[in-house]
């Protein structure tokens, strides 16, 4: 039925439809750098999205729990004997994805006979410098993309962009915590919000255009509604951590402290 | 087997092999010999060792460390083959990082014991040919329960609890001795000590190991070269400072020796 290239192709067209349908429903995925690390935070209502992958390496994701899972642990056999057979310096993001998961996805996305990963990937790696950490995003596809001060996952392109265009120009290596927890939530709100746009009114324009002011009150109003039965889930790889791991989880207790106050009363 | 968690398992099935048995060639001197040795004070276990490595008359190395933190509540003394013991080391500090990063939950204390045990077995053959024997104390904090402990292992794996205190190396005959008499007659039992005598008699056991033992390093002052002790508290693993060691030196241990 394949061996005609056409068949193929369409096949393969099929395919990213499908995926791009599973994903309309997932939780957006925002990383960005502050003074001290890399926070990670998503908001979702049970199963966690991030994870430690090695000592200076956590990992996000949007999809399937069980092919995410699975992905999971083959990164951290990868990065583990790695990390042993020569030296923790040497597990580095970039080859983690270029040379370990990135292959495996694509060739999972273009087996057609097969099931293919519903999964969308970030794997932030703080580096040893403020301003030399790395964020890699891989696509269902295995097409990957990195980047230096923040990234994001979303269920389509699009959000991607949208939600990048909202940080771009205010993450810096200055940010405090409490900053950088504050945008990370109001990128995630936008997103969603997007997200459920697109999906009530696909051809729905974008709130870009609204006056700042305006735009951040119908956010703080769109949180409070979409979180109320969520639970925000923060990690931070944090530089100051005096062992090796630098991996932390934040506690639902220190999450309530970082709110804005304009959330605090009805979240947590 | 990824999905148990277990990192030497793991490597196993990618052909690695610890403590391959080579018999000792006759004139070949191995580096070994050690003082360490651990003993429950008031807050926790204090973990120390001296820094020599020694090969049969010859002195190796003298800034050796041997009391290494495998996690942020576990800590392992090596006694024995310096290269067979810090790759045990290497393993076990993936092993545990590996079991919580696969499972989402620390492993156990228990399960943390018989990770060593399981290693110093797998070495058994290298351990009897001569060219890897290590006896290791393994001390940390036991999260479940609720309070620090100390293990010490022969070669073979055998797993002992040390109580109170564990010796191992070739200088521990001479400081287990002065460990019972001063567990048994000093005014404080050894566990009542609060941490500052109790860094103070670490310090005067080593240098009495050192006194008696040409193959247990102790305190040089002109190279400002002191012992490595380590302390397990409900807070965790921490190194105690050679500044701290150096003026508790000079003020409590200098004008006995």
């Amino acid at each position: 039925m394949y061996e005609e290239p056409y068949k193929w192709v369409e096949a393969i067209d099929n395919r990213r439809q499908y995926l791009d349908d599973q994903f309309k429903q997932g939780s957006p995925v925002v990383a960005l750098a502050y003074d001290t690390g890399i926070l990670l935070l998503s908001v979702s209502k049970s199963t966690s999205k991030f994870y430690e992958i090695y000592d200076r390496l956590a990992l996000g994701g949007m999809g399937h729990p069980a092919d995410l899972e699975k992905l999971r642990v083959n990164l951290l056999e990868m990065a583990h004997v790695e990390g042993f057979n020569r030296s923790p310096s040497d597990v580095t993001g970039s080859r983690m994805v270029k040379y370990g998961i990135a292959p495996v996805i694509k060739q999972a996305f273009e087996e057609v006979f097969k099931a293919p990963f519903i999964v969308k990937l970030l794997l932030a790696e703080l580096g040893h410098k403020a301003g030399k950490d790395s964020f890699l995003v891989v696509n269902y596809d295995g097409t990957f993309e990195e980047g230096t001060s923040c990234t994001v996952l979303a269920a389509s392109k699009t959000v991607e962009q949208e939600m990048i265009a909202s940080i771009c120009g205010k993450v810096s290596a200055v940010l405090s915590l409490e900053q950088a927890f504050d945008l990370a939530l109001r990128t995630w709100a936008l997103g969603d919000r997007l997200q459920h746009k697109t999906v009530e009114e696909p051809s729905g324009e974008s709130s870009s255009g609204q006056p700042e002011d305006t735009e951040a009150t119908s956010l703080s109003a769109y949180l409070r509604d979409r979180v109320a039965e969520k639970t925000i889930e923060c990690v931070l790889l944090d530089r100051n951590r005096s062992d090796s791991s630098k991996y932390r989880a934040l506690p639902s207790d220190e999450i309530g402290r970082l709110l804005p106050k304009d959330l605090t009363p009805l979240i947590l | 087997m990824g999905m148990h968690g277990d990192f030497f398992q793991l490597l196993k099935e990618q052909g690695y092999q610890l403590g391959t048995p080579v018999a000792a060639i006759a004139g070949v001197e191995i580096p070994t010999a050690t003082t360490i040795l651990a003993f429950k004070y008031r807050d926790g276990v204090l973990v120390a060792g001296d820094r020599r490595a020694t090969a049969g008359n010859m002195v190796m190395y003298d800034r050796t460390d041997k009391v290494l933190e495998i996690d942020r509540h576990s800590v392992m003394a090596i006694a024995g083959v310096p290269a067979t013991a810090y790759e045990m080391v290497r393993i076990l500090e993936h092993s545990f990082k590996y079991y919580r990063r696969t499972q989402l939950q620390e492993l156990s204390f228990e399960g943390k014991l018989r990770a060593v045990s399981k290693l110093l077995k797998e070495n058994v053959a290298a351990a009897l040919s001569g060219t890897g024997a290590v006896a290791p104390i393994f001390a940390g904090y036991d999260c479940e329960q609720e309070t620090a402990k100390i293990y010490f292992y022969d070669i073979l794996g055998a797993e002992f609890e040390g109580v109170e205190y564990a010796v191992s190396g070739s200088g521990s005959p001479t400081i287990r001795g002065i460990l019972h008499y001063l567990n048994t007659w000093e005014e404080q039992p050894l566990n009542a000590l609060p941490e500052e005598p109790a860094l103070v008699q670490a310090l005067r056991l080593l240098t009495s190991a050192a006194e008696f033992d040409s193959a247990t390093g102790g305190v040089n002052r002109e190279a400002n070269l002191y012992p490595i002790i380590k302390l397990i508290t409900t807070g965790g693993v921490g190194a105690v400072p050679e500044a701290t060691l150096k003026s508790l030196f000079e003020a409590k241990v200098v004008r006995h020796v």
